[in-house]
C-alpha cells in the first residue's frame, strides 16, 4: 500500500528509547520533594483535624456560652484554618465512651484565625446531649477536637444578589456575626441587613457586638424581632414573628435581594411559608443545614408496622459487629450509642461525609434531608445520619478518620 | 478476618478500580484502600441544591454500543458493571473571537465578530466537509488523516488479536509506526493541510494536555478518532454510577472496599513493599501492591527515603507534571433553550493556533482558553425541569497557585470564575451570571485535594515527544520502582482520560494475575 506520509523515515524504537533514558540519566537523582503550593493550599484549607484548647469561656445569656479556641501546638496544630464567613466546625466529643459529633458555626471573624482564634457559640437544646455536655465540661484549658471548616452556607458574589437579608433565630446569629464582622474586614463584600428573632430583649445574643458592628459598618444593619407579646420595642425593635411583610419592609424595594435563613426549624417551617408570599427565586433563598432530625415516625410517609428495635450489622474497616438499638434514632446514633465511631460532619444528611454501604435491610430517610447522589440511590449507599432503619440492617460504614 | 491478601490496591480512582476489579474477578484476595469516602477519584459527582454536578467529564469517545461495544464499553461489558450510557452526536463548536479591526473578522452565528465559528459534525466524511467549507482545500488531508487512524485502529487490533503478522503490520501498517514517532504537527503538515484548517482539526488538544507540536499524532489520533466516529457517551447518573457500578463489581466478586482509608506507609521487608498502614495506625500486608497515586506523591509520601530505588526518582524528577484543568460549575434556573444554548461543547480560543493557546496557559489560569459544556445537550433530564448545568473548563501548566495566601483564596476563585463566564457571555452574545441558582469553583487546590496529584493535575506527566507513549509502553516493567509495586493511572503509558486509566489498572491487573498464575 502506498504511503501516506511518504517523506517520513521510520524511526528506531531503539534510539527513542535511548533517548528516553538519556534524559532520566541526566535528572535529579534526590527524593522528590512532594509538594507544590496547590497542595499547601489545600492542606492549609482543609486539615484532617484541628487540635485546639478552650482559651476563653464567655456567657451570653443563661444556658448560652462562647468558646474562644486556639491552636494547641502540643496536639499537632500550629495555626488555624481560615475559612469563609458562614462555616461550621465539627466538634468531636466522647461522652461516657460514646463518640458523637456536633456542627456549630464560627461565630468570630475569618480574620480571628490569623490572629489564632475562632469563636464557638453554644446554646443549650432542651433534654440535648451534646449542647450539655459542653457547656457543663468545657472550661479554660480543655483540649478539643474540632474538624476544617465545612459547609456552604457563605455569601457567593456570582450568585447571590448585591443584599442580604439574614434571617436568624436563637443560636442562629452565629453564621451572620461572622459574616458582618467579614464585610467590616473587606473579606466579603454585600449589604447584610439582619432580622433577628428572639423572644424579648434579654434573650438577643451578641446584642452589643450587634450594635457595635452596625456602627463601624454601614453595610450592616440589624432589625430585632421579639416574639413575647408583653416585649418591650422602641427603635430597631419590631414585635412579633419574622413575616414576609417585614422582609418587604427592609429589603431593597427596586433591586433583588438574597434571603439567607438560619435558625431552628420550627423557624424554617413558618418562615419558608413567608416566604412563598414573596414569590422570590429559589435561586434567592438559602437556608443553613437542618441540623439532625428527630420522630421520624411523625412524618406523613413514614412507614406503618416498624419494630420498636432493630438489629444492625456493621463492617468497619474488615471488623463486623453486631449492635442493637431503637429505630426511632438514625443510624449513625445508633452507631454512637454503642461506641461506634462513624464518620461524619454536617449530621443533616447535606454533606455526605458519613456516605455508607447498606447491603440489606430497608430505612427511611425524610424527604427535606436527601442529598444523597443519584448514582447512590441505585447501588444502596445511604446517608446513616438521615436514615431511620425500617428493618435489621447490614452496612458497611466507612472507618471515621 | 485476616490481614493478609494477595493484591492490594492504593486509590480507588479509575485506574484502581480496574485493577481491583480484575483481580477480584480473577479470584485473588483483593483489598482496594481510597482516602476519599466515595470511589472514582475524577469520576464521581457532588450535589449542590437541587443539582447533581459531574466534577470531570466532558465526554467518552469510545464507549460504542452494547451490541458493538468500544474500548471502555468493552471494559464495563467485560467486567459485568452496567451503566446506563447517553450518546450524543456531536463534536465542538470552536470560536475565535476577533477584534473590531481584525481583517479577518467576521459576525458569527451568535451576532459576534468571530474569526473562526466552527461546529464540527460527526462523521469523517462530514467533518472533513465542514472543514473544506471553511478552510477551502482542506478535505482531502483530512481524509488522508482518519484514513490513517483507521490504519492505526486496524492494527490495534491485530496486535490486540494475539495474531500478528509481522510481514503484513510493517508493510500495510507502516505509515502507523510513522504517525507514533512524528508530532500531530508534523503528520497534518506533511498530508498538507492547511494551517488555519490544522487549528480547528486539533482543537481537541486540551484533553490530552499537549499541542500539536509536542504529541504524536498517533497519540492525539487514538482520541480524536472514536469523537468523530462515533460521537460521545455520558453516563446517566454522572461519573458516580461508573465508580458505583465497578465498586460493585468489585464486592460482588469477595474484593474488600475501605473507604476513608489512607495509605500512609508502605510498609518494607528485605527491601520490597510487603504491606501497607493504612491511616497512621492499621497494618494489612500484601504479595503485590497496585498504586494509583502519582508517583511525585506517592515515592516521598509512603516509602522511607533511603528505600525509594534511584531510578524512580530519577523518573519522578525528570519528567514535567502534565495540564491542570479548572472548572466552574453553574446549575442555572432557566432551560438550555431559554439561555440560548444549542451546542454541547464549545471551546473559546484566544488564537487559532493550538501551540501558541498551549504557551497562553503556562503558570497562570485565565490565559488559555475556556470549553463551555451544557450538560443538558447531551442528558437532558440531567437537571431538574426548568434548569440546566453548565460547567466551564480552562487548563493550566505548572504551581499557578504560588503566593496565593488561604485568605486570599475565595476572592480568587470568585475572579477567576467571574473571567471565565464573561468571556463566554462576550462570545456567545447570551447571559448567565442573572441565573446562576448554584456555583461551584474547582481550582487547582480543588483537584489537589481530592485527587492527590502534582498541582492537582488530573493528567499525569506531560506526554512530549520524548516521554510518548511508545518509549513509555516498551518500558513500562522499568518504569515501576519494585517488581511486586507496580502504578496505575494518568501518570503510566497511556496519559490521561477515563479509557486510559481502566487500560492501565486492567494491565497493572494482568501482570498480578500471570504472576499468581506462574506461582510467583
Ligand atoms: C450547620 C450547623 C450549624 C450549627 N451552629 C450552631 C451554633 O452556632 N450554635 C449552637 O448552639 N448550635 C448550633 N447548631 C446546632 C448544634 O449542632 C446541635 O444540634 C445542638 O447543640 C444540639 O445538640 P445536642 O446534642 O445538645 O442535642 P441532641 O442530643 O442532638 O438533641 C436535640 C433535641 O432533640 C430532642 N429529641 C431527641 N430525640 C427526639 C425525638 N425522637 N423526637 C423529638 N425530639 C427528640 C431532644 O430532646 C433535644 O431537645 C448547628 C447545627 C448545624 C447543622
Ligand atoms: S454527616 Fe453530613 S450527610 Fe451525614
Amino acid at each position: 500500500m502506498e504511503s501516506l506520509l511518504k517523506s517520513f523515515r521510520k524511526k528506531n524504537a531503539i534510539s527513542v528509547i535511548m533517548n528516553r533514558q538519556k534524559r532520566f540519566a541526566a535528572a535529579d537523582d534526590s527524593v522528590p520533594s512532594g509538594t507544590d503550593a496547590a497542595r499547601e493550599l489545600a492542606r492549609a484549607l482543609h486539615p484532617k483535624k484541628q487540635y485546639v484548647k478552650v482559651a476563653a469561656v464567655t456567657e451570653r445569656a443563661a444556658d448560652v456560652k462562647s468558646f474562644t479556641l486556639v491552636p494547641d501546638p502540643a496536639r499537632g496544630t500550629e495555626s488555624l484554618a481560615w475559612f469563609g464567613a458562614g462555616k461550621y466546625l465539627t466538634v468531636f466529643v466522647t461522652i461516657n465512651g460514646m463518640p458523637v459529633t456536633r456542627a456549630y458555626s464560627i461565630s468570630s471573624a475569618p480574620k480571628d484565625t490569623l490572629e489564632g482564634k475562632y469563636e464557638l457559640t453554644v446554646k443549650l437544646v432542651d433534654g440535648g446531649l451534646v449542647s450539655r455536655y459542653i457547656l457543663d465540661n468545657w472550661a479554660v484549658g480543655t483540649e478539643v477536637t474540632v474538624s476544617a471548616p465545612e459547609g456552604n452556607f457563605e455569601y457567593q458574589p456570582l450568585r447571590d444578589a448585591k443584599t442580604v437579608i439574614g434571617l436568624a433565630g436563637g443560636s442562629g446569629i452565629t453564621p451572620f456575626l461572622s459574616m458582618a464582622q467579614a464585610i467590616r474586614d473587606g473579606d466579603e463584600d454585600f449589604e447584610l441587613i439582619l432580622l433577628y428573632g428572639s423572644r424579648n430583649k434579654d434573650n438577643i445574643l451578641f446584642f452589643d457586638k450587634l450594635a457595635a458592628l452596625e456602627k463601624a459598618c454601614p453595610r450592616f444593619k440589624v432589625v430585632h424581632v421579639l416574639s413575647d407579646a408583653d416585649a418591650e420595642a422602641g427603635e430597631g425593635f419590631e414585635k412579633g414573628f419574622i413575616t414576609a411583610e417585614l422582609i418587604r419592609k427592609y429589603a431593597p424595594q427596586d433591586a433583588p435581594y438574597s434571603v439567607f435563613l438560619c435558625g431552628p426549624q420550627q423557624m424554617y417551617a413558618f418562615v419558608d411559608k413567608e416566604l412563598e408570599k414573596l414569590g422570590l427565586e429559589r435561586k434567592y433563598i438559602r437556608h443553613e443545614m437542618f441540623g439532625e432530625f428527630h420522630n421520624p415516625a411523625a412524618q406523613p410517609d413514614y412507614p406503618a408496622g416498624v419494630p420498636e428495635t432493630v438489629k444492625i450489622t456493621v463492617t468497619q474497616a474488615g471488623e463486623t459487629k453486631t449492635v442493637e438499638g431503637s429505630s426511632n434514632d438514625s443510624v449513625l446514633q445508633i452507631l454512637e450509642k454503642n461506641g461506634i465511631a462513624a464518620p461524619a460532619r454536617c449530621r443533616s444528611g447535606e454533606c455526605g461525609w458519613c456516605h455508607s454501604l447498606l447491603i440489606s435491610g430497608e430505612v427511611y430517610c425524610p424527604k427535606q434531608l436527601e442529598f444523597r447522589r443519584m448514582a447512590d440511590k441505585q447501588f444502596g449507599f445511604i446517608h446513616p445520619c438521615c436514615s431511620f432503619p425500617l428493618t435489621d440492617l447490614v452496612l458497611d460504614v466507612p472507618e471515621a478518620k | 478476618m485476616s490481614n493478609n491478601y494477595d493484591v492490594i490496591v492504593i486509590g480507588a480512582g479509575n485506574g484502581g478500580l480496574a485493577a481491583a476489579a480484575e483481580c477480584a474477578r480473577a479470584g485473588l484476595k483483593t483489598l482496594l484502600l481510597e482516602k476519599h469516602n466515595i470511589p472514582g477519584g475524577s469520576a464521581s459527582s457532588f450535589v449542590r441544591g437541587r443539582f447533581e454536578f459531574e466534577p470531570s467529564l466532558h465526554e467518552l469517545c469510545t464507549v460504542g454500543t452494547p451490541e458493538k461495544p468500544e474500548n471502555v464499553g468493552q471494559v464495563f461489558q467485560e467486567l459485568g458493571a452496567k451503566v446506563d450510557w447517553r450518546t450524543h452526536n456531536s463534536t465542538y463548536r470552536l470560536i475565535v473571537p476577533a477584534k473590531e479591526d481584525d481583517p479577518e473578522g467576521f459576525v458569527g452565528e451568535n451576532g459576534v465578530r468571530v474569526k473562526v465559528d466552527a461546529a464540527m459534525p460527526v462523521g469523517f466524511e462530514a467533518f472533513s466537509r465542514k472543514l473544506d467549507s471553511i478552510v477551502p482545500g482542506s478535505y482531502e488531508p483530512s481524509m488522508k488523516i482518519f484514513k490513517l487512524s483507521t490504519l492505526m485502529f486496524e492494527a490495534f487490533d491485530m496486535l490486540g488479536s494475539g495474531k500478528v503478522n509481522p510481514v503484513k503490520l510493517m508493510t500495510k501498517y507502516g505509515d502507523v509506526f510513522k504517525m507514533m514517532s512524528h508530532t500531530a504537527k508534523e503528520c497534518m503538515d506533511e498530508v498538507g493541510l492547511p494551517e488555519k484548517a490544522q487549528g480547528i482539526f486539533t482543537a481537541y488538544w486540551c484533553y490530552l494536555g499537549g499541542p500539536p507540536m509536542r504529541i504524536d499524532m498517533l497519540y492525539y489520533m487514538a482520541m480524536m478518532h472514536g469523537y468523530i466516529k462515533g460521537g460521545a457517551s455520558m453516563p446517566h447518573l454522572r461519573s458516580h454510577e461508573m465508580s458505583c457500578a465497578i465498586d460493585k463489581v468489585i464486592r460482588d466478586n469477595g474484593g474488600e472496599i475501605r473507604y476513608n482509608s489512607e495509605a500512609t506507609k508502605v510498609l518494607m521487608k528485605d527491601g520490597k513493599p510487603c504491606g501497607v498502614e493504612i491511616n497512621g495506625k492499621t497494618e494489612v500486608y500484601g504479595r503485590y501492591i497496585i498504586c494509583n497515586v502519582h508517583p511525585n506523591f506517592a515515592l516521598p509520601d509512603l516509602f522511607p527515603a533511603d528505600q525509594i530505588p534511584e531510578d524512580a526518582k530519577k523518573k519522578a524528577n525528570g519528567r514535567p507534571v502534565a495540564a491542570t484543568l479548572y472548572t466552574v460549575y453553574l446549575g442555572m434556573n432557566r432551560t438550555k433553550e431559554e439561555l440560548g444554548f444549542h451546542d454541547y461543547s464549545v471551546f473559546i480560543a484566544p488564537t487559532a493556533d493550538s501551540d501558541e493557546q498551549f504557551h497562553l496557559s503556562q503558570g497562570k489560569m485565565g490565559g488559555g482558553y475556556v470549553i463551555i459544556n451544557c450538560m443538558n445537550e447531551a442528558i437532558p433530564d440531567c437537571s431538574p425541569e426548568g434548569t440546566s448545568i453548565l460547567f466551564l473548563t480552562g487548563i493550566c501548566y505548572g504551581d499557578v497557585m504560588q503566593g496565593v495566601k488561604p485568605q486570599d483564596y475565595k476572592k480568587m476563585k470568585t475572579k477567576v470564575a467571574d473571567e471565565m463566564i464573561t468571556r463566554c457571555e462576550k462570545t456567545l452574545g447570551l447571559s448567565i451570571k442573572p441565573y446562576i441558582e448554584e456555583i461551584e469553583i474547582g481550582l487547582p487546590p480543588t483537584f489537589s485535594r481530592y485527587l492527590n496529584t502534582p498541582y492537582g493535575s488530573p493528567y499525569g506527566y506531560q506526554l512530549d515527544m520524548w516521554d510518548s507513549m511508545l518509549p513509555r509502553t516498551i518500558q513500562y516493567g522499568k518504569d515501576q520502582p519494585f517488581d511486586n509495586f507496580l502504578f496505575c493511572g494518568a501518570s503510566q503509558e497511556r496519559g490521561d482520560g477515563y479509557g486510559s486509566a481502566y487500560y492501565t489498572g486492567q494491565k497493572a491487573a494482568g501482570i498480578v494475575i500471570k504472576k499468581f498464575k506462574e506461582g510467583k
